[in-house]
């Protein structure tokens, strides 16, 4: 899962599994292709960012794209992916369509990997009616059967082949299987970039010629990431607003003194929660916060150990800055970030008694 | 009790159908019963309809005129229940018309527009079933609208009812489909009826479409109202965005079919629940964490981030851990940490944090169990703001900057939205299929009442400005006061400086204004409301007359304990100063002036007045407020005028729960305010005119048949020879709609008294818009004035100039207010109460304005 990026899912349906799949950090693109795909009728609703989509926008990119066309049509706009699913697709198929699926799923798009589920027709007797699941399947494969067309299909396209299923059947009933079956291709790389010749060839020269674009788009979304520079600057900003709100309120809680025109806590102003010991020693280690008049200063060195900035700009104090420079303010020297030092319990400044009483006796 | 336990029992306290869930003992409920089978509901549903309850089918089938749709979530849109109940046609006296006709007319733009339908324009309601019966609504849709003969229509469907523009050929059409397991099913589509285009289901059809259009135009709906997250509003420094939107509705108006837009934004907070709570852990003692946690968090609305939808913090289990397990829908046991995993690809960074508690709504009124919902605080968003954010005064402002738009920016924001609508393709095309033509932005004429002359002691002032006479007042005395002999001052050690300055400033003030202040009792006491306390305690004596409070730091919990002890326990008026507001130098002597004038009123002085023509008049101000701690507890407020100049006020106070009739006090509160208007004047008011405030969506009704009735007893037994007359006005202040001048080609806020009471009204009521208050910034919002009741029969001239009059007389501000004085004093009289006293103030204060 970690490594694929752009995935298809042929057939989707209400688009459960592609919602499932938008979760998943390192998706960067997903597609839908059904022959039934109503524009409108459902508004995309599940698919959108959604609120939260734009609160805590993703890493990386995200668009979803819907297409209304058959699996069977050779669109360029779906090849080369990572993986292509096709649950419970191909028994709605006829004869026609089923001879030329390998062809434009393997040998054209060309994916990765590619997933296809299917029901077990040895399954079958345990449910009650002992026909077809569905009166729109046109034919439903024993084990042998479809292992015999998925490896005939791998061979052919240079995929590997593995045999797993869901739905775990009774006890007592075990030779049946799972209820549903699962092919697993995996693209066979050292074959393909070694002797490519004969089948995938042709079709290859065949893409090139021209660009298919068979299917109509139906519905189309992009989320919020923090590719996307205002998304990345309000976030960075949120983070080290957070980290110098948890140092202001210690640095308000805890001993002071003044060291010229500065205060400095006496303490280190580490927040108990959310570090690692490390994390810790290496906060304590970094450039105090300090106070000069009605202002809180918190250098970009110390705010940068906090593991969610760090994280953000990748440990790069130089791109802290510039980023923050945008949203927040700086201090004169572009080296703290300042910030207003108000209490809210109180409202009072706190240079009214800036030298905790313990320290005047 | 443990924190779900305690769950429980309060929703076995909100509905005693929800007894049984304690006793069984309901498991949790998994968070994925939220995320699978609703999940687009956050969005709004399928774009097509909204929903209606399953009470529709009934209420249809008996031919009931007033079909309830159902909006999100189950409710009922109240507005609209109000807008059938009709009260203009029992008045006689407007029935023809209710338009005033004094002052200059002033020609106003709205945030209207219009909506032309074709004359013979009707909306054709069908019942659809499906034989065999289908649960799903879901596949009742699709199966619906697969068929050719609706695919191209304007529709609107829920799956019980569906909305038709164009009538089908058949009155019964019978169609079939099949189910994705191969059922074969029946639908009968049968004609029930024919709806003209002023029909309420029309509206409410109408309603649907422009939230769907809203939703075409890349908004998403968050309660009621739309927002576009693509162009929001940062302040970073503050962890908030604001989202712009709109807040729309259509309706009948007095004359016409209109869509009302009105510029809205959502305060969305960039922090977690788990960020919030670690804040709080680090500034607060650690045996008072959870409890803080629970003051600060309990109530507020939170957004989950992986599925977006909206619950209420109802509790905070603190036993429950995110490693511990739950019960999925398909009965196998996961952790929270996993399932997160599993489902979201999210990975919580702190197990040790408790789980949040939201009682769910139960969709249905039936016998189901009272479910809840555990949500992990490091993945909810809070939206608004909490109470501390809103003691913020920076961040309050940064706020109110960015939303404070001024007329001419929401003037440009209407226009671009209506200009979206017009351009949009799919929003188009869902127009012209239902035959609707979104039309220009409505200009009518309004009237500027004229301005009215402040009388004081010695002295009859013309403001300059209306909007604030303190610059006129000066060096006039006001109408009377008692002279302060007895009286005490507790302030810290630290601020008895600050102290000294102040009394001899307000010394000063009061004695220009006729108030006479003697040299006080100061006592020093430590920085602590308990020791505040306990001075007031040893030396409150029968002989003070007042107590003022120079408060070290504005916590709460001073100027609570304060007001608490010095309202009830021992009735005093008392007067509470933040030292900080006497450190500020160049203002001390308006501070002084404000100070001085509000403790003439404590102690039962009249500040100015307003020439009123009607001899023997009783103005009563009614307000209602939420008690801030107790749920289920309302507060009350009733404030009455005892003298015919209006310058003396008998208040009351009730705190009752919400489940007992809204105000059921009110007919002791009469008769109250009754004995003393007769002990003052030796006879009753020959007329009487309650405002009313704090009235919700839905409660005219109400309002009508519990509220009217009481006072009308009350007024019907205290003058059984002389016949006193009721008028009852609800007062709103909040309303969609906004009014604004032309002028340079740039528009502004109207002028100070504008009214208008033609084509922005409604047909079924007697209602005007008043504009009584100026806004510096921003846009001003109209109040909204609904005679319900009304024996006085006055001209709605004189009702509306009456009403603008009383907008002066608020002894707490030197210039107009959005609402009537009465009003503003119950509001303020229930905030204290609902806020820091929690209990009846005592009645010995009744006859003073001991809560400004």
């Amino acid at each position: 899962m970690e490594e694929n990026k752009e995935i298809a899912d042929l057939g989707y349906g209400d688009a459960t599994l592609l919602w499932m799949l938008k979760y998943h950090r390192c998706v960067e693109c997903l597609v839908g292709v059904d022959i039934a795909a109503q524009p409108f009728e459902w508004g995309g609703g599940r698919l959108s960012p959604g609120v939260g989509g734009f609160i805590i926008p993703r890493e990386l990119d995200l668009t979803i794209t819907l297409y209304r066309g058959s699996v069977v049509q050779k669109d360029s706009r779906l090849r080369g992916f990572d993986l292509i699913t096709c649950i419970e697709l191909i028994e709605h198929l006829d004869s026609e369509d089923l001879a030329k699926f390998p062809e434009v799923v393997f040998g054209y798009f060309s994916p990765g990997m590619v997933v296809i589920s299917t029901p077990n027709s040895e399954f079958n007797p345990l449910f009650p009616a002992s026909t077809f699941r569905n009166p729109d399947h046109r034919f439903e494969w024993d084990r042998k059967q479809f292992q015999t067309w998925a490896l005939d299909v791998g061979k052919l396209y240079s995929y590997s082949v593995e045999f797993t299923g869901v739905g775990d059947p009774p006890a007592g009933a075990e030779h049946v299987g799972y209820c549903t079956q699962i092919g697993v291709f995996q693209k066979n790389i050292a074959k393909a970039t070694g002797s490519s010749i004969s089948e995938p060839e042709e079709h290859v020269y065949e893409v090139v010629s021209i660009l298919r674009e068979a299917a109509t788009r139906v519905y189309r979304t992009s989320y919020p990431s923090l590719q996307q520079r205002k998304y990345f600057r309000f976030t960075l900003s949120i983070e080290a607003v957070k980290a110098i709100d948890l140092m202001k309120s210690r640095f308000l809680r805890g001993l002071r003194k003044k060291e010229g025109d500065r205060v400095v806590p006496l303490g280190s102003c580490t927040p108990q929660h959310g570090l690692t010991e490390a994390q810790r020693a290496e906060i304590e280690q970094s450039p105090k916060p300090y106070s000069v008049g009605e202002n809180f200063y918190v250098p970009l060195e110390r705010l940068i150990i906090y593991p969610k900035v760090n994280h953000l700009v990748a440990g790069n104090v130089e791109k802290l800055r510039t980023v923050l420079a945008e949203g927040l303010r700086l201090n004169q020297d572009q080296t703290a970030v300042r910030v207003e030092l108000v209490d809210y319990n109180t409202q009072r400044l706190f240079d009214e008694h800036l030298v905790s009483p313990a320290l005047e006796s | 009790m443990s924190g779900r336990a305690r769950v429980r029992a309060r929703g076995m306290a909100r509905s005693p159908s929800a007894a049984e869930a304690g006793r069984t003992s309901a498991p949790p409920l998994p968070p994925s019963v939220d995320i699978g089978n609703n999940e687009a509901s956050s969005t709004g549903g399928f774009v097509g309809t909204s929903r209606m309850s399953q009470k529709c089918k009934y209420s249809l089938s008996s031919g009931n005129a007033r079909c309830t749709f159902i909006e999100r979530g189950g409710k009922i849109r109240r507005d609209f229940m109000d807008l059938a109940v009709c009260i203009r046609e029992k008045l006689a006296h407007v029935r023809d018309c209710k338009r005033g006709s004094s002052g200059v007319p002033v020609k106003l733009v709205t945030n209207l527009f219009r909506l032309d339908l074709p004359q013979d324009w009707r909306l054709y309601q069908y019942h659809v079933a499906y034989a065999p019966d289908l649960e799903s609504r879901r596949l009742r849709i699709a199966l619906l609208y697969s068929h050719r003969e609706l695919s191209n229509k304007a529709k609107a469907f829920d799956g019980v009812i569906l909305f038709l523009s164009q009538k089908l050929e058949q009155k019964v059409t019978e169609l079939s489909g099949e189910t994705p397991r191969g059922e074969t099913v029946k639908i009968t589509v049968t004609l029930t009826r024919e709806l003209p285009a002023s029909s309420p289901v029309c509206t409410q059809v109408f309603n649907i479409i422009f939230r769907k259009i809203l939703k075409k135009l890349a908004m998403y709906q968050i309660g009621r109202n739309f927002y576009k997250p693509s162009e929001p509003v940062e302040i970073p420094r503050h962890k908030l965005s604001l989202w712009p939107g709109f807040a729309i509705s259509v309706s009948q108006f007095e004359s016409s079919l209109l869509f009302t837009a009105d510029v809205s934004y959502k305060i969305l907070r960039n922090e977690t629940v788990l960020e919030f709570m670690t804040s709080i852990h680090q500034e607060t003692d650690i045996s008072c964490f959870t409890q803080t946690c629970e003051k600060q968090l309990l109530g507020l609305i939170v957004l989950t981030r992986y599925n977006n939808k909206t619950y209420r913090i109802d509790d905070i289990d603190w036993s429950v851990k995110p490693t511990h397990t739950f019960q999925k829908r398909d009965g196998t046991e996961i952790t929270y940490v996993d399932y997160y995993k599993q489902q979201y690809d999210i990975t919580l960074s702190d197990l040790n944090q408790p789980v949040l508690v939201s009682l769910l709504k139960s969709k249905r009124n039936d016998n189901t169990e009272a479910r809840v919902a555990h949500l992990i605080p490091e993945l909810c968003f809070l939206t608004g703001l909490t109470r501390q954010a809103t003691s913020d005064f920076q961040l309050m402002k940064a706020v109110a900057e960015e939303t404070r738009l001024s007329p001419l920016g929401r003037q440009q924001c209407l226009a671009r939205l209506a200009d979206d609508i017009q351009r949009n393709k799919d929003a188009r095309f869902e127009l012209e299929t239902w035959g609707l033509h979104f039309g220009c932005q409505m200009s009518l004429t309004g009237r500027v009442l004229p301005s009215e002359k402040i009388l004081m002691q010695d002295h009859v002032c013309q403001p300059v400005s209306a909007a604030e006479w303190s610059k006129d007042m000066r060096n006039c005395k006001i109408l009377s006061a008692r002279s302060l002999t007895k009286w005490l001052i507790v302030c810290s050690h630290r601020d008895e400086n600050v102290t000294e300055d102040f009394l001899h400033c307000l010394r000063r003030v009061g004695s220009a204004m006729g108030f006479n202040v003697d040299y006080p009792k100061i006592i020093k006491v430590q920085e602590n409301p308990a020791a505040f306390l306990s001075v007031l305690q040893k030396h409150v004596d029968p002989h003070v007359q007042l107590v003022m409070c120079i408060l070290p730091s504005n916590q709460k919990s001073y100027y609570d304990c304060i007001k608490k002890y010095l309202s009830s326990v021992w009735p005093v008026p008392s007067q509470c100063v933040l030292a900080r507001t006497l450190t500020r130098q160049g203002i001390m002597m308006s501070t002084a002036t404000k100070i001085a004038m509000q403790m003439a009123c404590k102690l039962g002085g009249e500040l100015w007045a307003v020439e009123i023509p009607l001899k023997s008049l009783m103005v009563v101000g009614i307000d209602v407020c939420k008690d801030e701690f107790s749920k289920g507890m309302v507060v009350v407020g009733f404030v009455a005028s005892i003298n015919p100049g209006i310058t003396r006020w008998f208040s009351r106070c009730i705190l009752q729960r919400t489940t007992t009739d809204v105000a059921d006090c009110l007919k002791v509160f009469m008769t109250g305010a009754l004995n003393r208007w007769y002990k003052q004047n030796h006879a009753l008011p020959a007329r009487i005119i309650v405002y009313r405030d704090g009235v919700g969506d839905g409660q005219l009704k109400t309002l009508i048949e519990y509220e009217v009735p009481q006072l009308l007893s009350s007024v019907t037994e205290a003058s059984s020879n002389t016949s006193t007359k009721l008028s009852v006005i609800v007062v709103r202040k909040k309303c969609l709609l906004r009014f604004f001048t032309e002028l340079n080609r740039s528009v502004q806020n109207p002028p100070l008294g504008t009214v208008v009471d033609s084509e922005a009204t409604r047909p079924e009521w007697y209602d005007f818009y008043l504009i009584s208050q100026t806004a510096s910034r921003g846009t001003v919002t109209p109040t909204h004035y609904n005679v319900i009741y009304d024996d006085n029969g006055l001209k709605p001239d004189h009702m509306q100039r009456l009403t603008f009059k009383l907008c002066h007389v608020y002894y707490n501000w030197p210039g107009l207010i959005s609402i009537p004085a009465p009003c503003q004093y119950a509001h303020k009289l229930t905030f204290l109460v609902a806020q820091s006293i929690h209990k009846e103030p005592s009645l010995e204060l009744a006859n003073s304005l001991f809560y400004l």
